[in-house]
């Protein structure tokens, strides 16, 4: 789950699907996907884009919209985002609501895969790369996605990862949307950075959402992310992200340790500590790739 | 890694000596144990013997009243936290530039308050004296960063300083840091760390990071890719002591000891030591690396009675410390962590030898600071190794 500050936790609504379908005309096979916090998220065929995703923003909950589209507007074709096609406004009985027609991504969230199986060096490796790709090409528009875990990454059926929901983008040539005399700032916990729910405005770029791919990576190869295991309580997760040092992944396939030695530099507390951009991350992480042969 | 020297009370005929003898290097000046006509003397004296000067302008405490440092030209004549003005800074950046450019210094050191917290007020003062400098010099920068005890132990606020220092394209910094306790080695290991975590940080965004008032304790800081340390004659150049800025402090030659510096202990005896280390057997180990400054206490049946006085030991401390600082790097990251570790490790040993004849080296022993060395090591390794292993080559070519 994210926690946004001041908005409070979900409650589960939905929507009639017949209901649904007489107001989209265009669209047809309306399926439930996800019913979150937020939003309710809906897979749907659309004439001319084929597969797409249908979400709805739940009214009072648009606050961060404006930035969400404006993100994945500057980041769309570029990362591996889902391009958005359209944006409407639907009067439904939980109010008047946004909605979002965009890309959908076949295959499977990240989160999913992880309770069954660990990713091995080639699909590891993949997601590393394929997650620095999309936030070097953010880092280059000002976009930080600030919400990079598992549950927002989806792998589709060519073993490509993308990435979802900047619903909590921050916008560096923006002004924030965050008040900007809060104590916590939108996050993650165990995945965001100790900056980012510190709110630090001033530190926080890039190399926060290296962080969270550093934490991404690390569950992905052990199958657990240590900063929420049998964690009693949120406090305590971001007492760990700030207070506990992973120590270097141990894999088979990564006999000297490169591959270990990076994860653990992109997940130092410091963001002085960790690569000064998302692009030096990718870089270096390609000078790994090509020495383990991946 | 280079040695600089940096100049102490008396220190004029010694650095100009070892600077012709090396055929070249770096000399930080000290306003403090310079009188103002005696600076333009030895900066050309260094600069015919292809040595290089640097002026630390000691701005660490502006109210400071040692009365050779307030004569030079450049110190405010008055200086009041409220009006310490812009004007202010111009006139003594302005001035300092002057200082620089008729001595043929090599990039102008810029004033820095010492640090008892890290904040915006303290930023703020930094970015002042900075942004004067640019106003009134074209000398390449580099910044102080005088830094107390209490900041040096915490983590958080030296990543501060990294962070605030990603903006400020500077040449370089100059890193003054206060001891705890104002002792001569450092026993708390996470001041090491953090002098470590603090000089790999700024040489990672491409800053040159000069340590002032360094002992042979850091000579570990090559594994941080330090462009140099800069270590002198009395202690009080070998480590930062702020008490000698005040007028009390007197520069008292008479009573102060002799000290033996043997390279492969990190340590330094007084010469009575010698001669129990001598009558046990032990003096191998002692004389192991011997300098051209030296060899009359070596040669002596006993070192004591060798006549072996200050210019000698002085000479012979920066000489092997020296050969010391121009072995510290290494091709890559690993092999220099492994090569420091590796000289700590042959230190205790050795040191164990020693101390079981009887020779102990007091508050200039190594021992009780081992550990503390090691640890700061491993932290570096686990915070910045990675980073530092891709980018050796780059980093200590720069």
């Amino acid at each position: 789950m994210t926690w946004h500050g001041n908005i409070p936790w979900g409650k589960k609504v939905s929507l009639d699907l017949s209901w649904l379908a007489s107001q989209f005309p265009q669209l047809t096979d309306i399926e439930i996907l996800g019913e979150g916090g937020q939003k309710l998220a809906y897979s749907c065929i659309h004439k001319s884009y084929g597969k797409c995703a249908l979400k709805i923003i739940k009214p009072g909950e648009e606050r961060m919209l404006d930035r969400e589209l404006e993100a994945v507007r500057r980041v769309g074709g570029y990362g591996y985002v889902p391009k958005i096609y359209e944006v409407g406004i639907l009067n439904s009985q939980l109010g008047k609501s946004i909605w979002i027609l965009e890309e959908y991504i076949d295959g499977k969230v990240l989160s999913e895969i992880l309770k069954n199986t660990l990713l091995g060096k080639e699909a590891e490796l993949r997601l590393a790369s394929d997650l620095l790709h999309s936030a070097t090409e953010a880092e280059k528009r000002k976009i930080v996605h600030r919400d990079i875990k598992p549950d927002n990454i989806k792998i589709d059926h060519n073993g490509k990862a993308w990435l979802l929901d900047y619903g909590i983008a921050r916008i560096l040539d923006m002004e924030s949307k965050t008040k900007s005399d809060a104590v916590v700032g939108p996050h993650s916990p165990g995945y965001s950075a100790p900056e980012q729910f510190r709110y630090k405005k001033r530190a926080i770029d890039g190399r926060s959402d290296l962080f969270a791919i550093g934490v991404t990576l690390y569950e992905a190869a052990i199958g657990i992310n240590p900063f929420l295991v049998d964690a009693q309580s949120r406090l305590e997760v971001l007492h760990r992200v700030e207070n506990m040092r992973l120590p270097p992944l141990t894999l088979k396939w990564d006999p000297d340790r490169l591959f270990a030695g990076f994860v653990s530099t992109l997940i130092q507390k410091h963001p002085t500590q960790r690569p000064r951009t998302c692009s030096d991350a990718q870089a270096w992480l390609n000078e790994i790739i090509d020495k383990l042969g991946g | 890694m280079e040695l600089f020297l940096q100049l102490g009370y008396g220190m004029m005929d010694l650095s100009y000596e070892l600077i012709k003898s090396w055929g070249g290097g770096t000399v930080i000046l000290s306003p403090r144990d310079l009188k103002p006509n005696q600076i333009p003397k030895l900066s050309a004296k260094l600069l015919e013997v292809n040595g290089r000067v640097l002026i630390d302008p000691q701005f660490y405490l502006p109210r400071a009243d040692h009365s050779r440092l307030i004569s030079h030209d450049y110190w405010p004549k008055e200086y009041d936290t409220q009006g310490f003005s812009n004007a202010d800074r111009d006139e003594m950046l302005s001035k300092l530039s002057r200082l620089n450019g008729e001595n043929g210094a090599l990039a102008l050191i810029v004033p820095g308050e010492r640090a008892i917290e890290i904040n915006d007020l303290w930023f703020n003062s930094q970015d002042e004296l900075l942004q004067a400098a640019r106003r009134n010099t074209g000398l390449p920068l580099i910044s102080t960063i005088c830094l107390s005890s209490e900041v040096m132990r915490s983590s958080e606020q030296i990543n501060l300083i990294v962070e605030h220092a990603e903006n400020q394209q500077t040449a370089g910094y100059y890193l003054v840091l206060q001891h705890p306790g104002n002792e001569h080695f450092v026993d708390d290991p996470q001041w090491l760390a953090n002098s470590l975590d603090l000089t790999a940080g700024l040489r990672k965004i491409g800053s040159q990071v000069i340590i002032g008032c360094a002992n042979q304790q850091q000579l570990s800081m090559a594994c941080a890719t330090t462009t140099a340390i800069a270590s002198g004659n009395w202690g009080n150049v070998r480590s930062f002591f702020p008490g000698k800025f005040q007028q009390t402090y007197k520069d008292v030659v008479k009573r102060k000891a002799v000290w033996y510096y043997c390279p492969q202990v990190f340590s330094e005896y007084k010469l009575p030591f010698l001669d129990i280390g001598v009558r046990l057997g032990v003096g191998d180990l002692l004389f192991s690396s011997p300098t051209e400054y030296s060899r009359p206490i070596i040669e002596a049946p006993q070192p004591s009675a060798s006549g072996w006085s200050f210019p000698s030991s002085f000479r012979h401390y920066l000489e092997a410390l020296r050969e010391q600082v121009n072995s510290s790097i290494k091709p890559s990251f690993k092999e220099t962590i492994a090569y420091h570790r590796e000289l700590i490790d042959n230190a205790e040993a050795v040191l164990q030898e020693l101390r079981s004849k009887g020779v102990k080296g007091q508050n200039r022993e190594f021992t009780n600071v081992i550990d503390a060395s090691r640890a700061a090591l491993l932290v570096l390794e686990d915070i910045h190794g990675p980073i530092l292993q891709r980018r050796w080559t780059e980093l200590i070519g720069i």
